[in-house]
């Protein structure tokens, strides 16, 4: 079923009439299609325009105005039916009436709904709570509620039919918000493993120093104390973002944030530890001298493969810093053509954007990461209707 | 949802044997849902969401009498709304000379606050939007939207399969989309 293309699932996708299974294909034929992937990205947009639509109050004058044109009553069989118990519920009803304008006009709707949209969750080890209650074995996580795990206990979160998220000892979540175009949880402390299988950018995790969206992908979030994070993707992509800054992270890199600062450069992991050092000293220390030499640093262990932090580091360092990245870069993975340094320094995108196209075959590694094709998909996705879509996203 | 709840077999049963009071309950239950339908499937004319109202309660109020419990009363109902807004619409494609659309906008509507402006000028947007579907289109986004039945309760009201109410809401987005590709940005959206 799902070897084809899925364009006529798309909507029953957002609406959760899939089952799991079909679901979990779906996601997957849509992070390597390029054809689904943009007919999804326009249904969505029709899902998100079409919940926008309120329902309306009906005028009090047609009950009025209708009354008379019914039949008449039959009285005798009225008596017998028309008990207790039922003009109770045409008093709770008017009482409801009333209360439900009441909702409408102080804008509690949504988030009377909103509260009534909760993920499952399972208890691992200990007694994780969820709100002032412990979880025994499950239990539910609604819109606004923290699920939280002590030194002794885990649990583990079903992510509507989209994947699964597992929540490690000392941990603060809070699930912000389920719909079928957005699933976004809070990470206030602690650490989660996620295993997505959703199409891009419907899974979000809020750090206090940065958004991470899900690409299509597996991946570790640690959050301290101070509020930094740090970032390790095992499969396909995450984007990490603060307001205009953005590093995306592919399988075997990691990447940190600080609070106010937002992400740092994403790395391999299999980095030499002198260039991962240095990079941290390039990202956050606050001395600009010791920035720069820190910069050299890099530079002198960087390898072919490193160039996914190098070119991050083309559009976050300026001046000679930028053109000894450039000549760097240049020597390990020569840009294609088309590409020149004058344009680079510039920071031309069109230029940028074809340079990152060519390395992304040596930042995948060889068999390890994510096929050639889908990494292809991902940067027209993300160069596409995502951008725009991502753009609209509440913040 | 929870006024639906109070409207059980006896309930029904009261409506079967004449009762007012009963149908009074039934009325206050789903005039909201079965205007705001009836609304939309005219193109905005509360005028005319006034009349199909109207009529759509006076058929229950004598057809309930045939309900027989075979299905869910509510899948029932709004097959009753479905045909009589098609039917409403049939009629006024004969009255209303080739290509006239009626405004959606209510001129009485009091103007939003203005931090909310935004998001509601979007649904008058999505309303219109709305109006300009094909009904076959349109009626599944209601039933999805305004009632929030499951693809099978669609299908069953619409008489077809659900393959076809997946495949008819998939077109209505995409319809939706194309038609307010504008609104695909931040500022849209009041953000």
């Amino acid at each position: 079923m799902f070897s084809k293309h899925v364009t006529k699932d798309i909507s029953a996708y957002c609406h959760g009439e899939l089952s799991h299974e079909e679901s979990k294909q779906f996601a997957e034929h849509i992070i390597a299609c390029a054809k689904c992937r943009a007919k999804f990205e326009e249904v969505k947009l029709g899902v998100k325009l079409a919940e926008q639509l309120p329902q309306l109050t009906a005028p009090d004058h047609l009950w009025r105005e209708l009354e008379p044109l019914l039949g008449r009553p039959n009285e005798n069989r009225s008596a017998v039916v028309w008990s207790w118990q039922m003009k109770a519920a045409a008093a709770v009803l008017l009482l409801l009436s009333g209360w439900g304008v009441w909702l409408v006009y102080s804008n509690r709707v949504d988030a009377l709904l909103a509260d009534k949209r909760a993920w499952r969750v399972k208890r691992l080890d200990g007694t994780p709570t969820v709100g002032a209650e412990k979880i025994s074995n499950n239990g539910e996580l609604a819109v606004g509620e923290w699920l939280e795990t002590d030194a002794n206990s885990r649990a583990q979160i079903d992510v509507s039919s989209i994947g699964a998220v597992d929540i490690d000892e000392n941990t603060r979540v809070r699930l912000l918000e389920t719909r079928p175009t957005e699933h976004r949880l809070e990470l206030a402390r602690g650490k989660m493993s996620a295993h997505i299988w959703a199409p891009p950018r419907l899974f979000f995790v809020n750090t206090p120093s940065a958004v991470a969206a899900d690409l299509g992908c597996a991946y570790t979030l640690e959050v301290n104390d101070q509020g930094s994070s740090l970032l390790r993707v095992t499969s396909g992509w995450v984007a990490l973002e603060l307001e205009n800054r953005e590093s995306i992270v592919p399988a075997g890199a990691a990447c940190e944030t600080r609070p106010s600062l937002g992400p740092g450069t994403p790395y391999f992991e299999d980095s030499a530890a002198g260039f991962q050092a240095a990079l941290k000293k390039v990202d956050f220390d606050p001395d600009a001298a010791t920035r720069s030499t820190a910069l050299n640093a890099m530079l002198d262990q960087a390898r072919p493969r490193d160039t996914l932090t190098l070119w991050h580091l083309l559009t976050r360092v300026e001046g000679e810093d930028r053109a000894r990245v450039y000549d760097k870069m240049a020597a390990l993975f020569p840009p294609p053509a088309g590409v020149t340094r004058e344009g680079v320094l510039a920071l031309n995108q069109q230029m940028l954007d074809s340079w990152r196209d060519a390395m992304e075959t040596t930042w995948m590694g060889f068999g390890k990461g994510v096929p050639k094709p889908l990494a292809e998909a991902y940067w027209k996705f993300k160069n596409g209707l995502s951008r725009r879509l991502k753009e609209m996203a509440p913040k | 949802m929870v006024a639906e709840q109070l409207i059980d077999g006896r309930v029904i049963e009261a409506c079967q044997q004449g009762d007012r009071a009963a149908f009074q309950l039934l009325f206050e239950t789903y005039k909201d849902k079965v205007f705001s339908i009836a609304v939309y499937s005219s193109g905005g004319d509360r005028a005319v969401a006034d009349d199909v109202t109207q009529q759509i309660f006076l058929k229950l109020f004598t057809a309930i009498r045939q309900f027989r419990g075979d299905s869910e009363f509510t899948t029932w109902l709004y097959r009753l709304v479905v045909n009589a807004c098609l039917d409403e619409r049939r009629r006024r494609r004969r009255l209303l000379p080739w290509g006239e659309t009626v405004a959606m906008r209510n001129p009485s509507e009091k103007k939003p606050q203005e931090k909310q402006y935004a998001r509601l000028e979007v649904a008058e947007a999505v309303r219109a939007a709305i109006g300009e579907l094909k009904p076959k289109f349109r009626l599944p986004i209601l039933l999805k939207y305004i009632e929030g039945l499951s693809y099978e309760e669609i299908a069953s009201v619409m008489g077809c399969s659900k393959g076809t109410v997946a495949s008819r809401l998939n077109r209505g987005h995409s319809q939706l989309a194309k038609r307010l590709s504008h609104l695909n940005n931040p500022a849209a959206w009041g953000e």
